[in-house]
């Protein structure tokens, strides 16, 4: 952890980006303390004389933004510390840039109730490097079947609920499920995969799984189960949101309810923009994650989701795996990868050197807009405004650097990027004014 | 030969050119009168270990390669799945390096995974066959397979084949259809629409060469040779098997009848006598080649173990 007393600093010259209020212009940023205390024109800022004499950062031809969220990883403590802990995950989102993350619950146990959430909360004040908030399991144990007591894990400081890694498979408990994070508040994140269809699928159905002998996991589960959601949800109004779509045929679902109106919401991860099935070849299990990878038709529907404002938020699924659990043969093979050290220049390769969307318009995807579904926007995060909480990613967009695995600060190597040159990288990642990822004192 | 490695591996027949595959045949065919007993073989592989690492039931393939391991002059030495460390938590790559580093000379294996063979294949710097992976691939059966045709048919080139059974499950199916197209025949893959999708037209070489069909008594006519699929009912079709699967596509008399003249009837083995074929058709002596098949296998694998040895 790279750490400076509390004090001041000042981010001089960079282009400023704060997608909530508009704002794109160049100028300088003073921090004091855990707060932004200014907003300037470059060389307007006056430091105070009861401030101590800032640090300062260059930021000439960098963007500073408001930090990054990342609502969809999986840091696994507690009980899969051999994969992830909150230590290593938190460095992991630092050096990617995020100064949140909101982490799942299937843990084990899984994070149910009121103290499993407090614990995790009150171990990551202690050893976290970005903020950590919980997203708690809708039912006990994750197992579909018996509420979770929501609106307490809500006073306990869950931001919002899902049973990831699994759907809730029953109609009648995601009724119950959805009525009662409404009446908390707090939005439902669905793992969409109807279980009947997908079983026993690891990589998408069709005829590359086929040829390799593989079940397929066909785009139908993920879309019968957002239909049926979206069916549910009508006469209730939870904030629905849709985990790391695949199928192209969600988008359109998920579109055509935004259209109505409904409260519904999706998210897109890295690896279903860049990846197809064919990473699959060869049975690299690096390739294999829930939902699968699909085709480059799928890929032109999420960007033009991403396009039209259908997908607002960009979220990981960092989901770190030891090496052992991905060693093996395909069907016993760990779901998921790696996500957040290289999220932020895979987003930018798919979406901006692309020309679905703009910076200022990606930004927003990884910090207001994600804000403000779990509601973090009202502790100002999400935001760069002054006298709002200092959480501050300074990005380098031209930084070329090749991903390396084995480097990671996270404890997964399971990536299928390693070896990738890629543009853009977090120089500067700022949580409560503190510095807790600088790249320059990394390299050195 | 096959995705990633150097070595002479067999781990399918999906994508081997159709010169080494005839180059496999041919010399397979020049080893069935050894095979058969009725000519002495040459110990090529004498002092050579073979290891049969097998993970999945199977008593013909298993004997088949130790048959023609021996018939080489090679050792084999078995590993069962059960019983060895593999139930102690040990990952099949370790495994297989332990097996490796014993001075085993080739590792032929079977294993309930699709890629499993592969997987062993990047581990070790010996070269692996694969006697069947999951769902996959089977190449030693596709290749005897072949032969048996090609022997009783005289050609591949512009024969139709019909596959009939649980195809999606099927390691056999897949390795069939990949030789076989590629070496210019037509396969016809028949089964209810549970057991065969529509994916299939789009492998190996595509729809010209590959269809699917679900309505048996209608393609029998075409065919120049019928393979029947043992109903797995282990490999969990997942209800997907209904009780009218013999009324549909179980090889009756009455059905054979509706074959050309010519036709052959083909079967893996080991048989569901009364489910997927009837006995008066397994052991109809001009058409059943079902035993044939078995005695092209120890020739197949003689040849293959020398072409994975001895280049």
């Amino acid at each position: 952890m790279i750490s400076a007393p509390m004090g001041s600093l000042l981010i001089q010259g960079g282009r400023i980006l704060d997608p909530a209020s508009g704002l794109d212009a160049t100028g300088d940023v003073l921090v004091v303390d855990d707060r932004v205390a200014a907003i300037e024109t470059k060389g307007a800022i006056r430091v105070p004389s009861d401030v101590p004499p800032p640090e300062r950062i260059d930021a000439e031809g960098r963007l500073v933004c408001p930090g990054l969220l990342d609502i969809h990883v999986h840091l696994r403590e507690p009980g899969g510390e051999h994969k992830e802990s909150l230590e290593t995950g938190t460095a992991a989102a630092a050096a990617g840039g995020f100064t949140t993350v909101c982490c799942m619950p299937n843990t084990r146990p899984a994070l149910d109730n009121p103290t499993l959430v407090e614990f995790v909360q009150l171990k990551a004040d202690r050893l976290a490097h970005s903020r950590v908030f919980v997203v708690a399991a809708a039912t006990v144990g994750r197992q579909g079947e018996q509420l979770a007591p929501i609106g307490s894990m809500a006073a306990s400081g869950a931001v919002g609920f899902s049973d990831d890694g699994d759907v809730v498979a029953s109609a009648g408990m995601m009724l119950k499920v959805l009525q009662a994070c409404r009446a908390a508040d707090r939005p439902f994140m669905q793992h969409c995969q109807e279980p009947t269809l997908s079983a026993g699928g690891v990589m998408n159905a069709g005829p590359l799984a086929t040829r390799l002998g593989l079940r397929g996991w066909p785009r139908l589960a993920e879309e019968l189960v957002i239909e049926r959601d979206i069916r549910l949800n009508r006469g209730i109004g939870c904030a629905y949101h849709v985990q790391h779509l695949s199928s192209g045929g969600s988008v359109a679902l998920v579109r055509a309810a935004r259209e109505r109106g409904e409260p519904v919401t999706a998210e897109v991860s890295p690896h279903h923009l860049l990846l197809t099935e064919e990473a699959c070849v060869g049975y690299d299990t690096n390739a294999k994650m829930n939902p699968p990878l699909r085709a480059s038709d799928d890929i032109r529907q999420l960007k033009e989701g991403v396009a039209d404002g259908t997908i607002t938020v960009l979220a990981t699924d960092h989901a770190p795996h030891a090496v052992h659990e991905k060693a093996v043969d395909f069907d016993s093979a760990a779901f998921g990868i790696v996500g957040v050290e290289c999220a932020l220049p895979l987003y930018r390769r798919a979406l901006v050197d692309d020309g679905v969307i703009d910076w200022l318009r990606m930004i927003a995807m990884m910090t207001i807009e994600p804000a403000r579904l779990v509601g973090l926007d009202r502790q100002g995060l999400g935001r760069l405004a002054v006298g709002g909480p200092a959480d501050i990613t300074v990005v380098d967009p031209e930084l070329e650097w090749t991903v390396r695995a084995d480097r990671f600060h996270s404890m997964g190597r399971n990536c299928p990027f390693h070896g990738w040159t890629v543009r853009g990288r977090a120089v500067e990642t700022i949580v409560r004014g503190r510095r807790v990822w600088s790249e320059s004192l990394d390299r050195s | 030969m096959h995705l990633g490695t150097q070595k002479n591996d067999l781990l399918g027949l999906d994508g081997v050119d159709p010169d080494t595959l005839t180059a496999l045949l041919d010399a397979a065919e020049a080893r069935v009168p050894m095979a058969e007993g009725v000519e002495p073989a040459p110990a090529t592989l004498a002092g050579r270990l073979v290891a049969n690492f097998f993970f999945e039931d199977s008593t013909r393939t298993r004997c088949s390669f130790a048959a023609a391991a021996q018939r080489l002059g090679a050792n084999v030495v078995n590993l069962a799945g059960e019983g060895s460390s593999m139930s102690k938590g040990e990952t099949l790559a370790d495994t297989a390096r332990n097996i490796a580093a014993m001075g085993v000379d080739t590792i032929v294996m079977r294993h309930a995974a699709s890629g499993a063979a592969l997987l062993v294949a990047r581990a070790v710097d010996i070269p692996v066959i694969n006697a069947g992976d999951g769902r996959h691939e089977h190449p030693t059966q596709g290749l005897l397979d072949i032969l048996t045709l090609r022997r009783r048919l005289g050609s591949i080139r512009g024969r139709t084949i019909g596959i009939v059974g649980d195809i999606a499950n099927s390691r056999v199916a897949r390795s069939a259809l990949f030789g076989l197209t590629t070496l210019g025949a037509k396969v016809i893959l028949v089964g209810p629409p549970t057991l065969v999708g529509a994916a299939f037209t789009r492998i190996g070489a595509g729809p010209a060469m590959v269809r699917v069909e679900h309505d048996l008594d209608a393609v029998l006519p075409e065919l120049d040779a019928v393979m029947m699929l043992r109903i797995q009912l282990e490999r969990a079709a997942g209800g997907a098997i209904a009780a009218d699967y013999r009324q549909l596509y179980g090889l009756s008399p009455d059905r054979m009848e509706r074959l050309p003249a010519h036709a052959l009837v083909m079967h893996p083995g080991p048989l569901n006598r009364g489910i997927e074929i009837d006995s008066a058709v397994a052991d109809h002596t001009s058409r059943s080649v079902i035993l044939a098949q078995v005695a092209m296998g120890v020739a197949v694998r003689m040849a293959v173990l020398e072409w994975a040895l001895r280049g």
